[in-house]
């Protein structure tokens, strides 16, 4: 039953205009160094993307990119029409794209609501309503409203930390590693809360260490090697692929 | 609990924290002297005085009104300071000789104000050389308008300051910018000594008394009328400040970037104006603190703020560096330590007792009173 996933090197990319989010091209890094070189991705209006790969492949740095925190050295980034490549995180938040980091993601001296309302800075007023909803997602965090964000246990920080990048209705919502360090019985969780804010209509970007899950339940999926693209399939169809699965999902 | 069990007890300590046991000893003697003393008494041992001497309530109250007088005025002036380390991630030495600024500001304003009409010349106003002393009291009016002004032409100072030296610098390492600020402080110091010169002049004394405690037979409890204006600016300001990082979105921002800078420049914070309330907030309030040590203190000189700067700095690490309540709390306890230490050691030696304390509390809390729980 092994299928074949395609190689990067041989598939046609859509026009960028089709895409959500088309990254053409892009080179970016850390200062003098340079990480991605000539990256392609593209996530669909709704879609759930996956980017697995080895470590140091340059996974976060293609989130971190597109959300304006690396060096540009290259290539075009665009979102919704735009191109958002030279752009400060600051600007790129007004755009519709949410971000949350893999570590310290949480303002660990502020309560869970205000870490909420940090998440919605840019607006004029506190949007009660979008805390609402939420707090409907994550109830807990209802619970935990006035309690300090540092004090929540490590799986209702990455809901926290989730609940403040949504908190602008982003149409992407950019996740590095939700499950790091979360407990195995937690993870599964964190996976289904992903699939239902993908189910609303967000479409997601992540970066996952747990390769397999991730794949699964994913729409389409890259492996991404030393800053390069190498395949981009559907998620079944990468999990499936002999040699996927050798090189980089432990057999 | 039996007496038995409180002795197994504090063996106990004495074996698993020597530190604190030792510390706690000192500390109970000391307190045991201190009611000996106030009994009016000595106890002698093998010819040496062991405890005791004269002490009597009344100076021993005079003595903690001071000390929270001058800790409320370090406290503020910390606020500023603790308010730059978590948020700009640098230690500003320039900061002791912004406090000398906005006194200088504000009270060349208050004096001037306070003398038009008395026939002295502008110049003599301006160089506080008319030989008039203003109190809160009998001149209202000049003594709130510096006030203000102090607080207004600090932020000024500071915005200057941080536009012209620091903002080229924003990226460049805590320790440059650390290095940068001691040159900031030299050039503000000499300014301010080159216009005023270098003598302490006195600007202002008391109006009034207020007898707080008046025992028969001892020196009667007061404060005065300049003393009060700086309990009650000092504390309403307190407040201020806590309303404002609880209560307020810029605040709320403020207390989120000092805890995770990275985290608020995703979240869509505006760090450079963050940066700018901060110099403001901290900017005039140690302007005001520094206007109304003078108004306490009644003189004014050109490094009374370089001098202070040490204190406030260890206000700010006794209440752990980065949280604003720490820098008031610490104020405080740095304050009532600095003047009661006046019960057991000569007048030089006050100061050390405040580091010692500020050494003290390290070692037991590496962080500070507040450390760890930082909120901004």
């Amino acid at each position: 039953m092994s299928q074949q996933a395609q190689r990067s090197d041989e598939v046609t990319l859509p026009a960028p205009e089709e895409s959500l989010l088309a990254v053409r091209d892009l080179d970016a890094g850390y200062g003098d160094l340079q990480v991605l070189s000539d990256v392609d991705m593209d996530v669909g209006d709704g879609e759930y993307v996956v980017i697995v790969g080895p470590n140091g492949a340059g996974k976060s740095t293609v989130m971190k990119s597109v959300f304006g925190l690396t060096t540009y050295m290259g290539g075009r980034v665009i979102f919704d029409g735009t191109d958002i490549s030279q752009r400060s995180p600051d600007q790129i938040i007004h755009e519709g794209i949410g971000y949350v980091p893999q570590n310290e993601n949480v303002f660990g001296s502020l309560s869970v609501r205000e870490n909420l309302e940090m998440g919605a800075y840019i607006l004029d007023e506190v949007p009660e309503d979008q805390i609402e909803r939420i707090y409907d997602r994550f109830p807990i965090l209802r619970e935990r409203s006035t309690q300090k964000a540092g004090t929540l246990s490590g799986g209702q920080q990455q809901m926290l930390a989730m609940g403040r990048a949504l908190m602008l209705d982003p149409d992407l919502l950019l996740l590095d590693e939700p499950s790091a360090g979360l407990a195995p019985d937690l993870v599964t969780e964190m996976f289904d809360r992903i699939d239902t804010i993908n189910d609303d209509g967000t479409a997601v970007l992540m970066v996952e260490q747990n390769a397999k899950e991730a794949l699964r339940r994913c729409d389409r999926g890259y492996v991404l090697v030393q800053g390069q693209n190498r395949y981009q399939d559907a998620g079944e169809t990468l999990l499936n692929d002999q040699q996927v699965r050798q090189d980089f999902l432990g057999g | 609990m039996s007496i038995v069990d409180t002795v197994a007890d504090s063996r106990r300590l004495f074996v698993e924290r020597p530190g604190t046991a030792a510390i706690g000893a000192v500390v109970g003697f000391l307190l045991l002297d201190l009611v000996v003393k106030l009994a009016g008494t000595s106890v002698f041992f093998l010819g040496f005085k062991l405890l005791g001497g004269a002490l009597t309530v009344s100076s021993l109250a005079s003595m903690v009104l001071d000390g929270i007088l001058v800790g409320l005025a370090v406290g503020l002036a910390g606020i500023g300071l603790s308010m730059t380390y978590s948020i700009l991630d640098f230690a500003n030495f320039a900061h002791g000789d912004t406090v000398t600024a906005g006194a200088f500001i504000g009270w060349v304003a208050a004096y001037v104000v306070g003398g038009l009409g008395t026939g002295a010349s502008l110049a003599d106003l301006f160089m506080f050389d008319s030989g008039q002393q203003l109190s809160a009291l009998t001149a209202l009016a000049p003594v709130l308008l510096g006030l203000v002004v102090a607080g207004v032409g600090t932020v000024a100072v500071v915005l200057l300051v941080d536009r012209l030296t620091y903002r080229p610098m924003r990226d460049a390492g805590n320790i440059s910018l650390l290095i940068a600020s001691i040159g900031v402080a030299l050039a503000m110091r000499y300014i301010i000594a080159f216009v005023f010169g270098t003598q302490t002049s006195g600007v202002a004394t008391s109006g009034v008394q207020f007898v707080l405690l008046d025992l028969a037979g001892q020196r009667a409890v007061t404060i005065t009328d300049n003393e009060l204006a700086l309990l009650v600016v000092a504390v309403a300001l307190m407040l201020g400040v806590h309303l404002l990082l609880q209560r307020t979105k810029l605040g709320k921002a403020m207390r989120a970037m000092a805890d995770n800078e990275d985290l608020a420049l995703v979240s869509g914070i505006p760090t450079e104006r963050v940066i700018r309330l901060t110099w403001i907030l901290g900017g005039g309030l140690a302007g005001v603190g520094g206007y109304l040590l003078v108004l306490e203190s009644g003189t004014i000189s050109f490094n009374f703020g370089w001098i202070l700067l040490l204190l406030i700095f260890a206000a700010v690490i006794v209440g752990g560096i980065g949280s604003i309540y720490g820098a008031m709390a610490g104020g405080v306890l740095i304050g009532l330590v600095d003047s009661l230490a006046l019960i057991w050691l000569p007048s030089g030696l006050t100061r050390a007792a405040a580091f010692l304390v500020l050494i003290v509390v390290l070692l037991l809390r590496p962080s500070g009173i507040f450390g760890g729980v930082t909120t901004a």
